[in-house]
C-alpha cells in the first residue's frame, strides 16, 4: 500500500501542471497510465508526496500533421493499436505496441509517453523512438521545449526532463518505408532483453540499427560501412560491429550484461534481416 | 429379511476386491455424473470471494517488519516512534511477543527423525537468520498506515557472517546458521537397498554426473492471507488462505495454550496453493495475537515480494550409475543436498524425504543407495511446492537414463523399456516404496505412438543436417502420492460425514479441502451416485473446523482417494439405513431395493428419496422396524498400502499411491540466443481411476505448465550477500499462455488395488516429468555440440553459455 500521505493534483492547463511540478520539485510524480508508477509506490520504491495526474490536459490524442504525427503523452498502447492513421504513417509503433507484455489491461492503461519518461533500459519504447527520429515535446515553466529522442535518454531511469517539466507529446516523423524490428525476451512475461530497429535508405546509401535494452540508453549504430558497392549489406559483419558498440551492457535481475552484449549483435542482425530479407 | 440385511451390512466393510469396484446397489456400473465445476461461473466472471475480500466491520490491518540482513544479532528494537504513528493500534517486537505467545509448532520436527531442531518464535528475538525474517509487527487502521509505521521502528542490528549457497554452508569452519549446532546439516536421510557399492564396482560401465535444480517456488496467483477475530467471549475465529485448517487450529491451540474447541478456523476459497499454503507460518499466529491485543478483527495479506521469499526444490545431486552393455541399470549411488534455507516451521524442508526415496523411480534396480541431506543456510525457508522434491530426483534419474543411452548408442526409449519394473511384478518393493500397480512399458509405448516419436527422430536428423538444434526428450515420472507418515500430521487417511435431512438434502462435510481444483464437485458426484441422485442434490462443506470432521486438508493428492473415499463409505452407511427403512415402509425385501433417479424402487413399489428421509425422521420408533433415524455417518478412509512398521527386510513405505506418466517433448534451441522453443509435447498419464476426467486433465495441463516454468524460466536468485533479488513477477518469470503450446494428453488407467475408488492421486503428476523431459530434450538438442547443461533452469543465457563454451573449445 502507498505509505506516504499524498496530495493528488489534476491540473486543467499545462501551465498549472508545470507550476505544480516546479513548486514541488523532487517530491512530485507524474501519473500517466500508472502501470509502473503505482506498483512502485505500493512497494514504497517511490515515496513522493504529490501526484500530478495528466488526465485533465486532453493529451490522449493521436493526430496527423504534414510530415509527422503527434502522439499525446496520455495515449495508451491501445490508442497506438487502434489508429488506422498510425498504421499507415508510422507502422512500427502499432507493431511495437502489439508486443508489449501484460495483456489487455496493460495495453489499455500503459502509455508510450510514460514508458519514455520512465526510461527503463529493459523496455521497448526508448529505442523505437530513437530509431524513428522522434522528438519529445516537453512542457516546462517557460513553455514548450523540443528534445530529440536521441538526446532525451541519458541513462537508466534518467532523462532530459528538468524540474518543472513534463512530457506533453511525441512528434514522430512519417516513416519512410518499412523498418526492420526484432525483440528478444526470455519468456512471454519477460521485459525485453534486447530490441533492435533497422533502417536502410538505399537512395542515400545509408543503413543503421538502433539497439535497445542492451545498454542503459538506446544505441544508434551506423551500418553504412557494411554496405557494399553493389548496395548489398554484409549481414555477417553486423554482429561484431554491434557488439563492439555495446561497451557498457545493462544488467538486471533477468540477465547480465555479458548475455545482452552477445545477443545484441544477433538481435540487430535479425532486425536487418526482418527488413531486407536474409539474402540481400 | 434378516439375511438380506446381513448382506448389506457386509457390503459396508467391503473386501479388497469390492473396494475397487465401481458397482452400485443394483449391481449395475453407474458412471459418476460429470457435472460442471461448482462456482465455475463465479470464478470465470470474477465474482468469487477470496480472503482479501473479507473485511468485517472494524477490521484492522497488520504489516510486518522484516530483516534486511541474512544474518544479524538484534541488539535493540525501539518501537516507540511507531506506536505514535498515525492510525497505529499496536506494535509488537520479538522480545515482547515472548511473554504473549508460545513457540511455533514445527509442521514436521526434524528432531523427531534424528535431525537437529530449533525453537521458532513468532517474531525473531535475538537473531535474524534470513532476509525477510519477521522482527516486529504493526497493526493499524489501514495497511498503508501499518506499513508507514514500519519505517519508524528502529532496529539496531549487528551483522553476522552468513552462508548463502550450500557449498559455503558445508565448508570447514563455515559460519553456523544456528550457533548451538555443530555444523549446518539439518538431517541426513540414508535410503538403501542391496549393496550399491559392490554392484557399482562390478558394473561394466559407470557414469558419474552432477545436477543442480534451482530454488523456485509454487507461485500461486493468490498469495497467503489470514484474518483473525478474537471475540470478547474468548472464541477465536480465523479465516485463512490455508491448505490445512484443522492443523492450523491445533497449532494455534498449542501456541496460545487454548483448547481447540475455542478456536474456529475457516479455510477460504483458494486462488491456487500448490503447497505454498501449508499451515505453519508465523503470520497465522501473529494476526491472532494482534486481534486479542486490540479487540478487533486483524487481517494480514502477503505481498508478492513476501510470497517470493518462500523457497523450494533447490537440490545439488551427485549420482553414480552402474550399467551393462545392454543398458541394464545395475546400481545407483547418490547424494542429494537440499539447500533448505533457514530451518523454520514452514512446510517445505521435508521434501528431502521424497527426493531421496523416489529412487530408483520406475526402474528395477536391485542395488541402490541414496543419501538425502538437508542443509540450512541464510536463505529464507522452504515452503511446500507441487512436486515436493520429486522433480529434483526425477530430473536426475531421467537425465541419467538418457546418458546411459548416449554412452551406449541406444535409443533412450529402449533403455527405459529394458529397466522398467514389469507389469506382472506388482505389488513391488522398490527401496522405500511399495509400488501399488502399473504398466510402465504400456504408458511409454503409448507416448511413443501418440507423439510420433520415430517420426520426430527423422525430423531431428533432417534438422541437424541443416545445422538446427532440434531435440527430442523422453521422460518417465513416478509420483509417490498420499503421503502417510505416522508420527506426523502428514497422513494419508481422512474423514467425511454424510448427512441426509428431512427434506432430502444431502450434505457432505469432509476433512479434505480444495485448493481450487474442483474436488468438491467430484465428491458431490460420488455421493450422489451412491444415493441415485443428481450431483447438484449434494452440497459439500469443506474447510470449516466447527462444521467438518477433523482432517488434514489438502496435500499430496489425496483429496478424492481419502476424503472422497470416506464420503462414499459414509454415504453407503446412510444408504443402508435408508434401505432398511424403505423396506419397512414399502413392505419389500431390502435386497431388491434400488436407489435411482431420486427414488428407492423395488418392483412396482417406490418411495421418493426426500419422502423416505422425511418418514424416517417423523416416524422413527413409532413404526415397527423403523428404528434407526441416524441418517448421518462419519467414516474414515485409510490407505491400505502404507507400511508403517519395518518388514522382515526392514522396509517401510510412507507413500501408498503411485501414479505415473510418460512424456515426449520436442524443442528447438536457438543457437544464437539460447532460447528454447517448445514444438510438441505429449503425455500419457496414469493416475488410476479418474473420477472427473475433465478435472484430471486440467490438473495435468497445469502441472505440465508448472514443469515448463521450472525447466525454463522460474528462479529465485540470491546475490552473494544473501539478498533475494526477485520481488515481482517481472523478476520471477512464470509461463504465460503463449509460452506453452497445445499439449497432447491421453490416459492409461491402471486402478490402484488398494484404494476404494481405484484412484491414485491426480494433483502433482506432470511437474516432475516435464522438468526432466525438457532437460532431456534440450540436452538432446545440444548433443551435436558436445555440451550438456545440468544446471537448471534452462534459461536462454545459461543455454547460450553452454553453446558458446562448445564454440570456444572448437
Amino acid at each position: 500500500m502507498i505509505r506516504t500521505e499524498l496530495r493528488y493534483h489534476r491540473p486543467d492547463t499545462p501551465g498549472e501542471a508545470s507550476a505544480l511540478l516546479d513548486d514541488h520539485a523532487h517530491d512530485t510524480v507524474v501519473l500517466g497510465g500508472g502501470t509502473m508508477l503505482l506498483p512502485m509506490m505500493h512497494r514504497a520504491e517511490i515515496t513522493a508526496r504529490h501526484v500530478l495526474d495528466l488526465r485533465g490536459l486532453a493529451l490522449d490524442t493521436v493526430t496527423e500533421h504534414a510530415g509527422h504525427v503527434e502522439i499525446g503523452a496520455m495515449a495508451t498502447y491501445r490508442h497506438l493499436l487502434d489508429s488506422p492513421m498510425l498504421a499507415r504513417r508510422v507502422p512500427l509503433l502499432p507493431r511495437m505496441a502489439a508486443g508489449i507484455t501484460g495483456g489487455e489491461q496493460l495495453r489499455n492503461l500503459g502509455t508510450i509517453g510514460g514508458s519514455a519518461c520512465f526510461a527503463n533500459p529493459s523496455s521497448d519504447v526508448p529505442a523505437v523512438l530513437v530509431a524513428l527520429g522522434a522528438t519529445l515535446r516537453l512542457h516546462g515553466p517557460a513553455g514548450h521545449r523540443d528534445v530529440a529522442a536521441a538526446n532525451f535518454f541519458h541513462g537508466a531511469f534518467t532523462t532530459d526532463l528538468a524540474d518543472g517539466e513534463f512530457l506533453a507529446s511525441l512528434l514522430v516523423p512519417h516513416q519512410r518505408g518499412r523498418n526492420g524490428y526484432h525483440k528478444l525476451k526470455l519468456s512471454e512475461g519477460s521485459w525485453p532483453i534486447v530490441t533492435a530497429v533497422a533502417t536502410v535508405d538505399p537512395e542515400r546509401g545509408t543503413a543503421e540499427v538502433t539497439v535497445g535494452a542492451a545498454q542503459a540508453a538506446p544505441v544508434r549504430i551506423d551500418l553504412t560501412t557494411l554496405l557494399g558497392a553493389d548496395g548489398r549489406l554484409h549481414l555477417d559483419s553486423i554482429d561484431a560491429l554491434v557488439r563492439d558498440r555495446i561497451d557498457d551492457p545493462w544488467s538486471d535481475v533477468l540477465t547480465d550484461g555479458a548475455y545482452r552484449r552477445v545477443v545484441a549483435g544477433v538481435v540487430a542482425r535479425r532486425a536487418v534481416i526482418d527488413l531486407i530479407g536474409p539474402n540481400r | 429379511m434378516l439375511s438380506q440385511f446381513a448382506t448389506l451390512a457386509e457390503a459396508a466393510a467391503p473386501t479388497l476386491d469390492e473396494r475397487n469396484s465401481m458397482v452400485s446397489t443394483d449391481g449395475a456400473r453407474v458412471p459418476v455424473e460429470q457435472s460442471p465445476r461448482r462456482d465455475g461461473d463465479l470464478l470465470l466472471t470474477g465474482r468469487a470471494e477470496y480472503l482479501d475480500d473479507l473485511e468485517p466491520a472494524g477490521t484492522l490491518h497488520a504489516a510486518i517488519l522484516r530483516s534486511p540482513h541474512p544474518h544479524a544479532r538484534i541488539r535493540a528494537v525501539d518501537p516507540e516512534a511507531a506506536r505514535r504513528c498515525r492510525g497505529v493500534r499496536a506494535v509488537v517486537t520479538g522480545a515482547e511477543a515472548l511473554d504473549l505467545v508460545g513457540p511455533l509448532p514445527h509442521s514436521f520436527d526434524p528432531g523427531d527423525v534424528g535431525g537437529r531442531t530449533a525453537v521458532v518464535r513468532v517474531l525473531a528475538v535475538d537473531e535474524v537468520r534470513f532476509v525477510g525474517d519477521p522482527v516486529a509487527v504493526v497493526v493499524a487502521d489501514s495497511t498503508a498506515n501499518a506499513e508507514a509505521a514500519l519505517d519508524a521502528i528502529r532496529v539496531d542490528y549487528e551483522a553476522l557472517p552468513a552462508v548463502v549457497e550450500f557449498e559455503q554452508a558445508m565448508a570447514e569452519s563455515a559460519p553456523r546458521v544456528f550457533g548451538d549446532w555443530a555444523d549446518n546439516v539439518l538431517l541426513r536421510l540414508p535410503y538403501s537397498v542391496g549393496d550399491a557399492e559392490a554392484a557399482l564396482a562390478r558394473s561394466p560401465y559407470v557414469l558419474k554426473e552432477e545436477f543442480r535444480i534451482q530454488r523456485y517456488q509454487a507461485a500461486p496467483l493468490e498469495p497467503r492471507g489470514y484474518l483473525a477475530d478474537w471475540a470478547a467471549s474468548g472464541k477465536l475465529t480465523v479465516y485463512a488462505s490455508t491448505q490445512n485448517p484443522h492443523l492450523l487450529r491445533t497449532n494455534l491451540a498449542r501456541i496460545f495454550d487454548l483448547r481447540e474447541d475455542r478456536i474456529r478456523v475457516v479455510a477460504t476459497r483458494l486462488g491456487g496453493a500448490f503447497g505454498h499454503k501449508f499451515a505453519g507460518y508465523p503470520e497465522e499466529a501473529l494476526v491472532c495475537l494482534l486481534s486479542r491485543m486490540v479487540g478487533a478483527p486483524v487481517k494480514w495479506v502477503e505481498s508478492r515480494e513476501e510470497a517470493l521469499l518462500v523457497g523450494a526444490r533447490e537440490f545439488a545431486t551427485e549420482l553414480a550409475v552402474g550399467f551393462d552393455s545392454t543398458g541394464r541399470i545395475l546400481a545407483i549411488k547418490g547424494e542429494l543436498v537440499g539447500n533448505v534455507g533457514c530451518l523454520s516451521t514452514w512446510g517445505g524442508w521435508p521434501m528431502v524425504f521424497p527426493a531421496g526415496l523416489i529412487f530408483p523411480g520406475p526402474y528395477h534396480v536391485p542395488d541402490c543407495a541414496i543419501n538425502s541431506v538437508a542443509v540450512v543456510t541464510n536463505k529464507a525457508p522452504w515452503g511446500g511446492a507441487r512436486g515436493y522434491g520429486k522433480e529434483a530426483s526425477t530430473l536426475v534419474l531421467e537425465r541419467a537414463v538418457d546418458l546411459i543411452a548416449e554412452r551406449l548408442g541406444l535409443d533412450p526409449v529402449d533403455v527405459r523399456m529394458r529397466n522398467f519394473v514389469p507389469p506382472d511384478a506388482f505389488p513391488y518393493w522398490s527401496m522405500a516404496k511399495h509400488l501399488d500397480s502399473g504398466d510402465y512399458p504400456g504408458a511409454l509405448a503409448k507416448a511413443v505412438r501418440l507423439s510420433g516419436y520415430h517420426r520426430q527422430r527423422v525430423r531431428q536428423r533432417e534438422a541437424r543436417a541443416e545445422g538446427r538444434l532440434l531435440g527430442v526428450g523422453v521422460a518417465f515420472e513416478l509420483t509417490p502420492e498420499g503421503a502417510d507418515f505416522a508420527g506426523s500430521f502428514a497422513r494419508g487417511y481422512d474423514t467425511s460425514t454424510v448427512r441426509v435431512s428431512p427434506a432430502g438434502g444431502v450434505t457432505v462435510l469432509t476433512g479434505v479441502t480444495t485448493p481450487g481444483t474442483g474436488n468438491e464437485t467430484s465428491i458431490a458426484a460420488l455421493v450422489a451416485r451412491e444415493f441415485g441422485l443428481p450431483a447438484d442434490a449434494v452440497s459439500v462443506v469443506q474447510g470449516d473446523t466447527d462444521a467438518c470432521p477433523l482432517g488434514f486438508g489438502n496435500s499430496s493428492s489425496r483429496s478424492l482417494t481419502a476424503g472422497g473415499g470416506a464420503a462414499v463409505l459414509a454415504a453407503r452407511t446412510v444408504r443402508e439405513r435408508m434401505a432398511s427403512a424403505a423396506a419397512v415402509l414399502l413392505d419389500v425385501p431390502v435386497g431388491g431395493l434400488v436407489f435411482a433417479r431420486g427414488e428407492i424402487v423395488s418392483g412396482d413399489r417406490r418411495i421418493g428419496f426426500a419422502e423416505l428421509a422425511d418418514q424416517v425422521y417423523r416416524n422413527a420408533y413409532a413404526i415397527p422396524g423403523l428404528d434407526d433415524p441416524l441418517l448421518e455417518a462419519t467414516m474414515v478412509e485409510r490407505p491400505l498400502n502404507s507400511h508403517y512398521v519395518p518388514d522382515e527386510e526392514g522396509r517401510t513405505s510412507g507413500y501408498p499411491n503411485y501414479p505415473y506418466s510418460a512424456h515426449v517433448g520436442v524443442v528447438e534451441v536457438d543457437a544464437e540466443t539460447g532460447r528454447v522453443e517448445l514444438l510438441e509435447y505429449t503425455v500419457i498419464d496414469d493416475c488410476g481411476v479418474r473420477i472427473s476426467p475433465n478435472f484430471v486433465a486440467g490438473q495435468r495441463y497445469g502441472a505440465i505448465v508448472m514443469g515448463v516454468g521450472g525447466a525454463l524460466f522460474e528462479e529465485l536468485p540470491y546475490d552473494a550477500n544473501g539478498k533475494p533479488l526477485a520481488k515481482t513477477f517481472k523478476h520471477y518469470l512464470v509461463p504465460r499462455a503463449s509460452d506453452v503450446l497445445d499439449i497432447r494428453l491421453e490416459h492409461q488407467v491402471t486402478p490402484s488395488p488398494y484404494t476404494l475408488l481405484g484412484t491414485k492421486g491426480a494433483g502433482e503428476g506432470g511437474v516432475s516429468g516435464t522438468v526432466a523431459c525438457l532437460a532431456n530434450a534440450v540436452n538432446d538438442a545440444l548433443r551435436p555440440l558436445g555440451v550438456r547443461v545440468h544446471q537448471m533452469p534452462l534459461s536462454a543465457p545459461r543455454v547460450l553459455r553452454a553453446i558458446r563454451s562448445a564454440a570456444g573449445a572448437a
